[in-house]
């Protein structure tokens, strides 16, 4: 469980360490990007924990999510459509959603723990 | 197995970092540095104290003049009014002014050629253009024609005419006179000056002379201060 966590840290560190900017115009691809980065690996938590956790599925939604966004972004830019707030909206509703679930699994193992010691 | 999905996860997670990590530094705004170097910073400084200079000056003076009127009695009172309000009068423009300035003639400049040429006219350019030169060349009061300029005079164009103070100009050979504390120099600038060029551009010449007695007419109208308001700069404390 610590090996995610330490490499997300070395993924921040090694990002922050390297300088790289986006130029503006690009900005709007990044965020949506990192938000369906989230996204998946909400899911991917949340899978793992309901033992339902498939690696193609979670690598195959991660990159495909990504690219829908980034896609979705730019047709919205050509079509002059704000519609990546479509997939701001989508992933945003799914964070909620995995992060509710994740935490009601959390709670109930938490609580079965308490009852297995008494 | 296990190993392997923990890798993956893993290296999506880093992955994950990496880029709210691009999205952390591109977001961020730049902070803005002071440059400035040691003259600047020092340059900088002298304007700033010459400007409080200044302003310590005015207070000085305004503050000694609180005193006199304090110290006054009412006849002085208002008489010492009467005479500031008189000299404010002249310095806003309604006021008639003579004295020592130069004259400058706005004359056409007729080609002696076959071909058809147009009245040249005074367009409301390039009358702005001369009066902010002549301002910038020290010119204390100017009146064009028989319309005198002051701070807030439009200078105009109305239906084909040139209009200041919301009158039509005269038609060319028009005069307008300028005074000024040294009205050679003057002279000397309008007679090297763009205006000069300009004007010559549009078929008009201008005839310049220096003239002891100018009398120049007091602005008609009134000035109309409805829509000026004060406006409030954010102060600036001292350091």
């Amino acid at each position: 469980m610590w090996l995610p966590a330490l490499f997300l840290v070395v993924g921040l560190a090694l990002g922050l360490l390297t300088n790289i900017t986006v130029p503006d115009q690009y900005s709007n691809y990044l965020s949506i990007a990192v938000l369906a980065a989230f996204d998946t690996l909400f899911g991917g938590i949340r899978a793992h924990l309901e033992k339902k956790f498939d690696e193609k599925v979670f690598i195959s939604g991660f990159f495909f999510n990504i690219g829908l966004a980034a896609l979705l972004a730019f047709l919205g830019v050509q079509l002059g459509i704000d519609l990546y707030l479509a997939a701001v909206f989508a992933f945003g509703v799914r964070l909620f959603q995995n992060i509710a679930i994740i935490r009601r699994i959390v709670i109930d193992k938490s609580t079965e723990k308490k009852n297995q010691k008494k | 197995m296990r190993v392997k999905k923990k890798v993956t996860i893993s290296i999506i997670c880093a992955f994950v970092g990496f880029l709210v990590a691009i999205q952390f530094q591109s977001t961020k705004e730049p902070t803005e540095r002071d440059t400035r170097d040691l003259w600047e910073i020092r340059s900088q400084l002298q304007v700033e104290q010459k400007q409080q200079q200044e302003l310590y000056k005015k207070i000085a003076e305004t503050v000694e003049m609180k005193e006199q009127y304090e110290a006054m009695s009412e006849q002085e009172q208002i008489e010492a009014l009467t005479t500031s309000i008189e000299e404010l009068e002249e310095k806003a423009g309604l006021k008639s002014r003579s004295g020592k300035g130069v004259r400058i003639r706005v004359e056409p400049i007729i080609y002696d050629m076959q071909t058809e040429q147009q009245f040249p006219e005074l367009s409301p350019e390039l009358l702005n253009r001369l009066v902010n030169e002549l301002n910038n060349y020290g010119a204390t009061d100017i009146a064009v024609g028989n319309e005198r300029i002051i701070n807030i005079s439009p200078i105009r164009y109305v239906n084909g005419k040139t209009y200041v103070n919301n009158r039509a100009i005269p038609s060319l050979p028009i005069e307008i006179k300028v005074l000024a504390n040294n009205p050679e120099r003057l002279l000397n600038h309008l007679e090297v000056s763009q205006s000069r060029d300009e004007f010559a551009i549009e078929d008009l010449e201008l005839k310049l002379e220096i003239d002891n007695q100018l009398d120049l007419p007091k602005f008609e109208g009134n000035i109309n201060l409805e829509g000026i308001e004060v406006y409030e700069l954010e102060e600036v404390g001292e350091e």
